[in-house]
């Protein structure tokens, strides 16, 4: 996939709103590959559902998202299942972690569907990201700012022309944070993958293509 | 893929499952055994006669008191015989002969005296039997009698006579071996046969020898009683006609009903088979019944991991397959369990049914089996389609 465009799409909560000044919903907007967007935002302005609409889990919308000039509504369940596992991934907001399993076992349950990464890459990635004591352990036991790093580890264990981050830092430090955008973003460089971020105020310090305002 | 398990089993109740075990279990159970059991009965009540055949009657004058005291002839005239053979439904009448002199047979058992009892015969004109022609037939040189006997007299010997006298059962195999003493005594005169059992009958109350033997013996031993018949063989084209029954009501006389009497056993063998069968229906319906409650319960707990789990790309049939093989596998158990258990009932009474109808042949598992079987295929269809339509609407983010 080499594209993903917005067409007037406008969430349908939002239809009676005459006051939309957005950049995303009821413009044209075209998030191309190799790219790095952020989208920022105030809370309720709809970020997760944006992110909810181009993933393929709400079509609650009017307007068109094409991939690739497809319109994504006519897709199939089987179509977006492969999308999902080859195509387009995804750091949820509420991260959609597994609690009662491991960290370890989180990464797995993806990396299993894909066969993308080893064992050892996910561990070394543990390590990278400071929770190397913590692959053993139960998920629901961590803080979120834990469980945000191994939603992004789960993110990274499979092909993707697209990444999506939904507010990925909003518990990790600067430190962190950076560590986090550098394992990202090496990975959708060797991918040649498009990245879009939202944040509705602290974001990852990385140079964006291009920032729209949601 | 255990990983994906080792998250759906979340919430798995086991004391649900266990439940809808056992009551499936029961319910698969009393289906297969009513359908096992009624398989396995039937070939006794239905029992074909291969001697006489379904459309002839056995007609005969009612006795009443009155006419047993003014000494009424029970005997048919001959108008009233060829009244008969004039009616359109009829296609043949045959007259029952008896024996007219003294009869005494006995029964060796072991080479010893074992039974013996005076006795008579009748006969049918020979082509009212359905037996091979040198199989029915007697000669004055061999001087071996062929005997068609009542079935019941069979069931007196195995179930009166023998258990009390510590004697072996016998089936009807071994009672055409069994060769009789006959004596026969009158007109001044005395002679030996031997005879031969060739057959049992359920249709006719009576001890068929052929008709030439009568013919031969009644001229030698009675050479000048009347042979007036008592009963008579009507070959008729459909004994379902109602003026068959109009007819001889009018006349005043019988039918041997004894064909009316295995039908009727036939259709509350049926009735009750039938209540047993709708009731393990019934029981195994509603342990279904919580079985798909209890996935829906499973499926609604853990709505928000399947929501994930799709989400992160599991297709909808990898997340469905764990609750669609647990429901299968469940079922399938039941099913192996039941069969299992079915055979060891069945070889419990199959042992008492044999001992009462010797001479039964088991309908085999077959039937049961692959009634069970397309239960089984039913109940899992449903099962799979059921859990795939609920992880549907989570994908489809209605639940």
């Amino acid at each position: 996939m080499e594209r993903i465009r917005l067409n007037n799409v406008l969430p349908n909560v939002f239809a009676t709103r005459t006051d939309i000044s957005s950049e995303i919903w009821k413009s044209e907007v075209t998030f191309e590959r190799n790219q790095l967007y952020l989208v920022e935002a105030s809370s309720g302005t709809g970020k997760s559902s944006m992110c909810s609409y181009i993933i393929g889990y709400r079509h609650d919308y009017s307007g068109r998202i094409c991939f690739d000039e497809e319109d994504v509504r006519a897709f199939s369940t089987s179509r977006w299942t492969h999308l999902r596992q080859r195509s387009l991934s995804h750091v949820f907001q509420e991260l959609r972690l597994f609690p009662e399993l491991t960290a370890l076992e989180n990464v797995l349950i993806k990396n299993q569907l894909t066969g993308f990464k080893s064992r050892e890459d996910i561990l070394r990635w543990f390590e990278a990201f400071g929770i190397p004591d913590k692959a053993d352990q139960k998920v629901g036991k961590m803080s979120f700012g834990q469980q945000q790093r191994v939603a992004m580890m789960r993110a990274l264990v499979q092909p993707f022309d697209f990444l999506l981050v939904d507010e990925p830092i909003s518990h990790l430090d600067d430190a962190n944070s950076q560590i986090m955008a550098d394992i990202m973003m090496e990975e959708a460089h060797q991918q040649g993958a498009g990245v879009i971020v939202t944040s509705i105020g602290k974001h990852m310090s990385i140079p964006y293509d291009r920032i729209l305002h949601l | 893929m255990h990983l994906v398990w080792k998250l759906l089993r979340q919430h798995v109740s086991i004391g649900q499952l266990v439940g809808f075990f056992f009551a499936n279990l029961l319910g698969m159970l009393i289906v297969l055994l009513s359908i096992q059991f009624y398989q396995d009965v039937k070939p006794a009540f239905s029992q074909e006669d291969s001697f006489i055949k379904n459309d002839y009657l056995i007609v005969s004058k009612s006795i009443s008191m009155v006419g047993g005291l003014t000494g009424q002839s029970t005997s048919f005239s001959e108008a009233e015989i060829a009244d008969i053979e004039a009616q359109p439904f009829s296609k043949g009448v045959g007259c029952f002969t008896a024996t007219q002199y003294h009869v005494y047979a006995s029964v060796g058992v072991s080479g010893g005296q074992g039974m013996s009892t005076d006795m008579f015969f009748e006969s049918v004109p020979a082509d009212f039997i359905d037996l091979k022609s040198d199989a029915w037939r007697f000669s004055e040189e061999e001087g071996i009698v062929p005997i068609i006997l009542p079935r019941s007299y069979l069931a007196i010997y195995n179930f009166g006579f023998a258990p009390s006298q510590s004697l072996p059962k016998i089936t009807e195999d071994v009672a055409g071996m069994v060769k009789m003493r006959i004596v026969m005594r009158g007109n001044g005169q005395e002679a030996v046969v031997s005879g031969r059992v060739v057959g049992f009958t359920n249709r006719i109350n009576t001890i068929l020898a052929p008709e030439e033997f009568i013919r031969w013996s009644n001229a030698r031993f009675a050479p000048n009683e009347d042979a007036s018949p008592t009963r008579l063989i009507v070959r008729v084209a459909n004994p379902a006609d109602e003026h068959i029954m109009e007819y001889f009501s009018e006349q005043g006389y019988e039918i041997a009903d004894d064909k009316l009497d295995a039908g009727k056993t036939m259709f509350f063998l049926r009735i009750v088979s039938a209540i047993v069968m709708a009731i393990g229906l019934l029981i195994s319906l509603l342990s279904f019944y919580i079985l798909m409650l209890s996935i829906y319960l499973l499926v609604q707990k853990n709505t928000q991991k399947l929501q994930n789990l799709l989400l992160i790309g599991y297709s909808p049939m990898s997340v469905c397959l764990p609750y669609q093989l647990l429901t299968l596998g469940m079922n399938a158990l039941v099913l192996l369990i039941a069969i299992l258990l079915l055979s060891l009932v069945r070889s419990y009474y199959l042992d008492m049914l044999w001992s009462v109808f010797p001479e039964m042949e088991g309908g085999g598992l077959l039937p049961s089996v692959l009634i069970g079987l397309s239960l089984f295929l039913v109940v899992g269809i449903i099962n799979v389609l059921a859990i795939r339509s609920k992880v549907m609407k989570i994908w489809k983010n209605k639940e």
